[in-house]
């Protein structure tokens, strides 16, 4: 149940990243499928307000234009209504074939200098004077001279006398013309026109009332117009097949057009531009959506967030609470619920009574352990029978020792047993070596100084005890080097296996041996006392000085911690 | 129209007895102008009506009243007989609108309006301008030039009259039943003319026997076509 984050195998992505994959894509894909219906739909809705922008245009050029050419016709009626015009031309029209070449002269001249006199306040680009057969009299203005004296003036559309305005072609140029009758009783003697050129100027003006661009074309041939060259060209070409309203591509632009007015065979066309209208649309559209797609990210992060920290935290806590137990084996690990789901609180009870029935067969194997290791130790001991019960004595001195010495109860624990088992090597003594009642040569004493590697040996078979084989190995080391089996020196000597020795010669001391009686605790303290710094070590020797009358009776009796009492 | 020749007849008969006391032979002409034209046109499609005021308020004249007919050339000899005619100004308006009168004869102008009026003319006939002139004064002009006399009103730009100087007194300006008589036509072959200002003229051939009357109908401009 340790953490895996140093293994070298791939490892799958965090949650984090993955609920900020989902969302992101999520939100990626509703705002694709936005943005298509936005571009979609624009673009149809832009084709539709184009047209009905030209629909209205018209409407308005209609309504606007209408009312122009009836005030142009009350200025020209006004205008018509010159006494000496109408006397000139009367009596012209009378006399033409039989007055003198002078006299016509002069009424011609009457007529073009009355004429200059009303063109002058009239803003028109021609002002034109006919006779009763529509044939040019006189005519005045900034294009005056495109109207040559005789010449008829052919109407486009329809016949002259019918119409009132119209377009006429004059001097290579296009005039839309407003005329009216001149009359003398309700007899008309003449007509007025007043002309106005069909040129680029004609078509930027209409363009702004009619707040679109505009091309007039006449009999299949662009006259004027507000579009760029190759526009208008491509528009006249397509122009002959022209329906009245509808879209064409333009120079690759799509446009939408609408005639505003027909007047024979000429016709003013008011276009918009879709791409371009789109174009503007569309940005706003985009630059919204950008808008909303960077908010919807935001929220995607911050929900991600919220929502992974929300998984993957107790998750966190879980796995480091397990982690944590992890590292102290043994200990009963018990986690708290985190209250963040269901799930993971499901979890953690399981896992909770996962550890707790896992402890407590660790507990009943350890105690089994534990107890088959003290009737090992209490059967050694049972060998010599001077030494029944020694085990359980060292262990319980070494356990007040190390109390006085303030080690954690984990070492404390470790001591406990690791006493209990000290001379576990010894059975590996024969008995006429460890039973001998004499001096020891030295080849048995030899024999003898094998049993802490022995011990070893056998408690490494254990797994558990691994911490418990230095106070077995070491129990007999001295801090003067002079010690067995290594002949380790001072603080090389573990702390766990100086107290067991010095436990181990309190006990040894105050025990009766076959070749010499127990002796009193007193005596064998002042003993352990003379080889402090030499043979112990002389703060655990502190210690037991401080530590023993806590463990021992008044007789000096040591008390073992089962109640068992046993003789000193 | 038959009760009108007998009518006529009888009229003949008197102008006959008149004319035989005098010393040349004569005969007349009579007939009937129809006019087919339409001659008060105005546009349909003109949205502005004339700036003449109060100008309706009199019934015009019938536009028969307009057709002067005479003869093309008689070849008169001897001292025309000058008049001395009225055309008033009236209602805005010329009265009578066409005038025709001998070479030599006299027109007043008397202007009958509450307001002025100006009468001049720029023909070839007679070039003049009276001035302007309030109510109830009336200036005079001499016409000593035969041909067509147009005549406007420089403050009233739709009023006009037309007045016919003829050097004969050969001619007639139909009644509005549209007959006409002229008489004291030496006897001969003429061409007679119908004239309107502004439909036309149609002319035909007449012969004039002495004491008789000839009979010329006339359609202006043209014969319909039945």
């Amino acid at each position: 149940m340790t953490a895996s984050t140093s293994s070298p195998a791939p490892q799958p992505p965090r949650l984090l990243v993955r609920t900020l994959g989902v969302i992101l894509a999520t939100v990626a894909l509703l705002l694709i499928a936005v943005f298509v219906f936005v571009f979609v739909s624009v673009r149809d809705q832009v084709r539709q307000s184009v047209a009905a922008g030209l629909e209205s245009g018209q409407r308005i050029y209609a309504a606007v234009e209408n009312r122009r050419q009836r005030e142009l016709q009350s200025q020209a009626a006004t205008l018509a209504e010159n006494p000496t015009l109408k006397a000139t031309i009367d009596t012209y029209a009378a006399e033409a074939r039989t007055a003198s070449q002078a006299r016509i002269q002069e009424w011609l001249a009457t007529i073009d200098n009355e004429l200059e006199k009303v063109a002058a306040r009239v803003d028109s680009d021609a002002l034109i004077l006919a006779d009763t057969h529509q044939t040019t009299l006189a005519a005045a203005g900034r294009l005056g001279d495109r109207w040559p004296r005789g010449r008829p003036i052919a109407m486009a559309a329809g016949k002259p006398s019918d119409t009132i305005d119209g377009v006429v072609r004059a001097g290579g140029m296009l005039f839309r013309v407003v005329s009216v009758p001149l009359q003398l009783a309700d007899v008309p003697i003449g007509t007025l026109y007043l002309a106005e050129n069909l040129d680029d100027r004609y078509a930027k003006e209409l363009a702004s009332l009619a707040n679109a661009e505009i091309a007039i074309v006449s009999d299949g041939l662009l006259v004027a117009s507000t579009l760029p060259q190759a526009t208008a060209r491509e528009f006249e070409a397509a122009a002959a097949s022209r329906q009245p309203d509808g879209t064409a591509v333009l120079d690759g632009q799509a446009y939408a057009f609408r005639r505003l007015v027909q007047l024979g065979s000429t016709s003013f066309y008011a276009l918009g531009s879709i791409d371009e209208s789109s174009r503007a649309a569309t940005r706003t559209a985009i630059r919204n959506l950008a808008l909303i797609a960077a908010g919807a990210a935001a929220l995607a992060l911050i929900a991600s967030f919220w929502l992974a920290r929300m998984l993957s935290e107790p998750v966190g806590r879980l796995s480091a609470s397990l982690a944590a137990a992890g590292r102290t084996p043994g200990a009963r690990v018990q986690l708290a619920r985190t209250g963040s789901s269901r799930e993971v609180d499901t979890l953690t009870d399981t896992f909770n009574a996962l550890m707790a029935s896992v402890a407590k067969a660790e507990e009943e194997t350890q105690a089994a352990y534990t107890g088959s290791i003290r009737a090992l130790a209490t059967a050694l001991d049972a060998r010599d029978p001077y030494t029944a019960g020694h085990s359980e004595r060292v262990s319980v001195l070494s356990v007040a020792i190390a109390r006085e010495l303030k080690l954690p109860d984990d070492d404390i624990e470790v001591i406990r047993l690791g006493a209990l088992l000290h001379d576990i090597g010894k059975i590996g003594v024969p008995d006429e070596v460890l039973l001998k009642a004499g001096a020891l040569t030295e080849a048995e004493f030899n024999i003898i100084k094998q049993h802490p590697v022995a011990g070893a040996r056998i408690l490494r078979s254990v797994p558990f005890l691994l911490p418990h084989i230095p106070i077995v190995e070491l129990h007999h080391e001295r801090p003067d080097g002079r010690g067995y089996p290594h002949g380790l020196r001072g603080d090389e000597i573990p702390m766990h296996a100086r107290i067991v020795h010095v436990a181990d010669a309190y006990d040894a001391i105050t025990s009766k041996r076959a070749y010499r009686n127990a002796r009193p605790s007193g005596d064998a303290l002042r003993e352990i006392w003379r080889f402090a710094g030499t043979e112990f070590h002389a703060e655990v020797v502190g210690a037991l000085a401080t530590a023993l009358p806590g463990v021992t009776s008044d007789t000096g009796e040591l008390v073992v911690d089962h109640g068992e009492q046993v003789h000193a | 129209m038959l009760r009108g020749r007998v009518l006529f007849g009888a009229c003949l008969l008197l102008s006959a007895l008149a004319a035989g006391a005098q010393p040349q032979e004569t005969g007349s002409i009579a007939g009937h102008i129809r006019l087919t034209a339409r001659v008060r046109a105005p546009l349909p499609a003109n949205p502005y009506p004339s700036r003449a005021i109060g100008r309706h308020e009199a019934p015009a004249a019938p536009e028969i009243r307009n057709v002067v007919v005479y003869l093309r050339d008689p070849g008169f000899k001897g001292a025309l007989p000058a008049s001395h005619v009225e055309l008033h100004q009236e209602n805005e308006t010329f009265v009578p609108h066409v005038l025709a009168i001998t070479k030599g004869s006299t027109v007043d102008f008397p202007n009958d309006d509450p307001f002025f009026h100006n009468v001049f003319s720029l023909s070839s006939a007679a070039t003049f301008n009276l001035g302007r002139y309030p109510r109830g004064k009336s200036k005079a002009q001499t016409f000593n030039k035969a041909g067509l006399v147009k005549v406007f009103c420089d403050i009233h730009s739709h009023m006009s009259a037309s007045i016919l100087v003829l050097d004969h007194p050969y001619f007639a300006i139909p009644g509005t039943d549209g007959n006409y008589e002229i008489r004291n036509v030496p006897a001969g072959q003429y061409t007679i003319i119908g004239w309107h200002e502004r439909v036309g003229e149609r002319a035909a051939s007449v012969r004039v026997d002495a004491g008789r009357q000839a009979a010329v109908d006339l359609t202006v401009p043209v014969e319909d076509v039945p």
